[in-house]
C-alpha cells in the first residue's frame, strides 16, 4: 500500500484521458457552430428584401422612361403642358406601385420632386433628368433614397 | 545516472501528437465551409435566388438574347385565367421552363384597373408544397406595348398599367 502512494503512473492516464475529453468537446462544439452559423447566415439572407428594394429602384427608372415617351405622344393632342402630363403619369404609376406593395405587408411611396431641376418650377419642353425621393419599409427593414437621380434621355 | 535516448523518443512522439491535433482542427474548421449550406433555409435562399434571377433575364435581356422579353409576354396576354391543363401565357411558359429547369411553378399577374386590385392566375403547372417561394417582378405597359403584343389588356392612349408578375417555384 505504501508503495502504491508513491507511484504516480496512474495520474498520467487521468490527465491524457481529461485532455482527450476536452479536444472531443472542443470539436463537438465546432461542429454545432458551423450548423448555427449556416443558419443565421440564411436567415439573413431571406429577411432582408434586396430583391424588392432593387426591383423597386429599377421599375421607378423604367416609369420614368415610359412616362416620357407617353407624355410627349399625348401632349400632341392635349393643352396641357408636357410637364404636368408627365406628372399625371409618373404619379399614377407610383400610386399602383404603392398598392401592389402593400399586398405583400410593405409600404412605399416613389415622390416626384422635381423635373430638369432642383426645383418643380421649370419651362424646359425637353425632359432630361428628374429627381424622385424613394422610400421602402417592411417591418424590419426601412430603405430611403433622397434624392434619386434619374436620366431618362438616354 | 544512466544515460539513454529514451526522451528523444518521447519529445518526437510528442510532436507527432501535436501535428496530428493541429491537423484534426484544421480540417475540422475548414470543412465549416462545406457544412453550413447544408440546411433547409439555405435552400430557400438558393431557390429564391434563381427564381428571382429567371424573371430578371427575362426582364432585361436585350432583343437579341431572347424572342420575348417579361413585357412583352404580359402585353400579349389575353385576358383568360388559366387552369392545369393549359396555359394562357405559353411563350412565357417555355422561356420559363428553360430557364428553370427541374423546377415547378405558377405565375400569376397582379394589377390594379379602376382603383381594385385584380389577381390573375396565368401558368398554372400544379398545387404548390409547403417550401415554395414567390418572387415578384413589375412590368409597366402602354396602349402601344399591348397593341404591338396583340394582348387584350383594353387600355387607352393616355395609361399605363404597372403589372406585377408573381412566380411561385417549387422543386420536387
Amino acid at each position: 500500500m505504501a508503495d502504491l502512494k508513491k507511484d504516480s503512473n496512474g495520474q498520467w492516464i487521468a490527465l491524457s484521458g481529461f485532455v482527450i475529453s476536452l479536444i472531443i468537446i472542443i470539436l463537438a462544439v465546432m461542429a454545432n457552430q458551423a450548423v448555427i452559423a449556416g443558419y443565421h447566415s440564411s436567415n439573413a439572407a431571406l429577411e432582408f428584401p434586396k430583391e424588392n428594394i432593387r426591383e423597386l429602384n429599377l421599375q421607378t427608372r423604367d416609369n420614368a422612361a415610359i412616362a416620357r415617351e407617353l407624355a410627349y405622344e399625348i401632349n400632341k393632342t392635349s393643352n396641357e403642358s408636357i410637364h404636368i402630363i408627365y406628372d399625371d403619369l409618373f404619379n399614377n404609376c407610383s400610386s399602383q406601385m404603392r398598392m401592389l406593395y402593400a399586398i405583400h405587408g410593405e409600404n412605399i411611396n416613389v415622390e416626384l420632386v422635381s423635373i430638369n431641376s432642383t426645383t418643380k418650377v421649370s419651362n424646359a419642353s425637353e425632359i432630361d433628368m428628374i429627381k424622385v425621393n424613394i422610400t421602402y419599409a417592411n417591418e424590419k427593414t426601412f430603405y430611403v433614397a433622397e434624392p434619386e437621380i434619374i436620366e431618362v434621355n438616354v | 545516472m544512466e544515460l539513454n535516448d529514451r526522451a528523444q523518443i518521447h519529445t518526437l512522439e510528442g510532436l507527432a501528437a501535436a501535428i496530428l491535433m493541429v491537423i484534426t482542427m484544421l480540417a475540422i474548421t475548414q470543412s465549416a465551409m462545406i457544412v453550413t449550406p447544408q440546411n433547409e433555409l439555405s435552400m430557400i435562399v438558393h431557390q429564391e435566388q434563381i427564381s428571382s434571377d429567371a424573371l430578371t433575364v427575362l426582364d432585361i435581356a436585350p432583343d437579341t438574347a431572347i424572342q420575348y422579353n417579361l413585357t412583352e409576354c404580359v402585353a400579349g396576354w389575353q385576358g383568360n385565367e388559366s387552369n392545369v391543363t393549359s396555359s394562357n401565357l405559353e411563350t412565357l411558359d417555355n422561356e420559363l421552363a428553360n430557364l428553370l429547369p427541374d423546377i415547378k411553378y405558377n405565375v400569376d399577374l397582379a394589377y390594379v384597373k379602376d382603383g381594385e386590385l385584380n389577381t390573375k392566375q396565368v401558368i398554372i403547372n400544379g398545387a404548390a408544397t409547403e417550401d415554395a417561394v414567390v418572387v415578384r417582378r413589375l412590368v409597366t405597359l402602354s396602349n402601344s406595348s399591348v397593341t404591338s403584343s396583340g394582348g387584350a389588356w383594353n387600355l387607352t392612349d393616355d395609361e399605363l398599367m404597372v403589372v406585377e408578375v408573381r412566380l411561385t417555384s417549387w422543386q420536387i
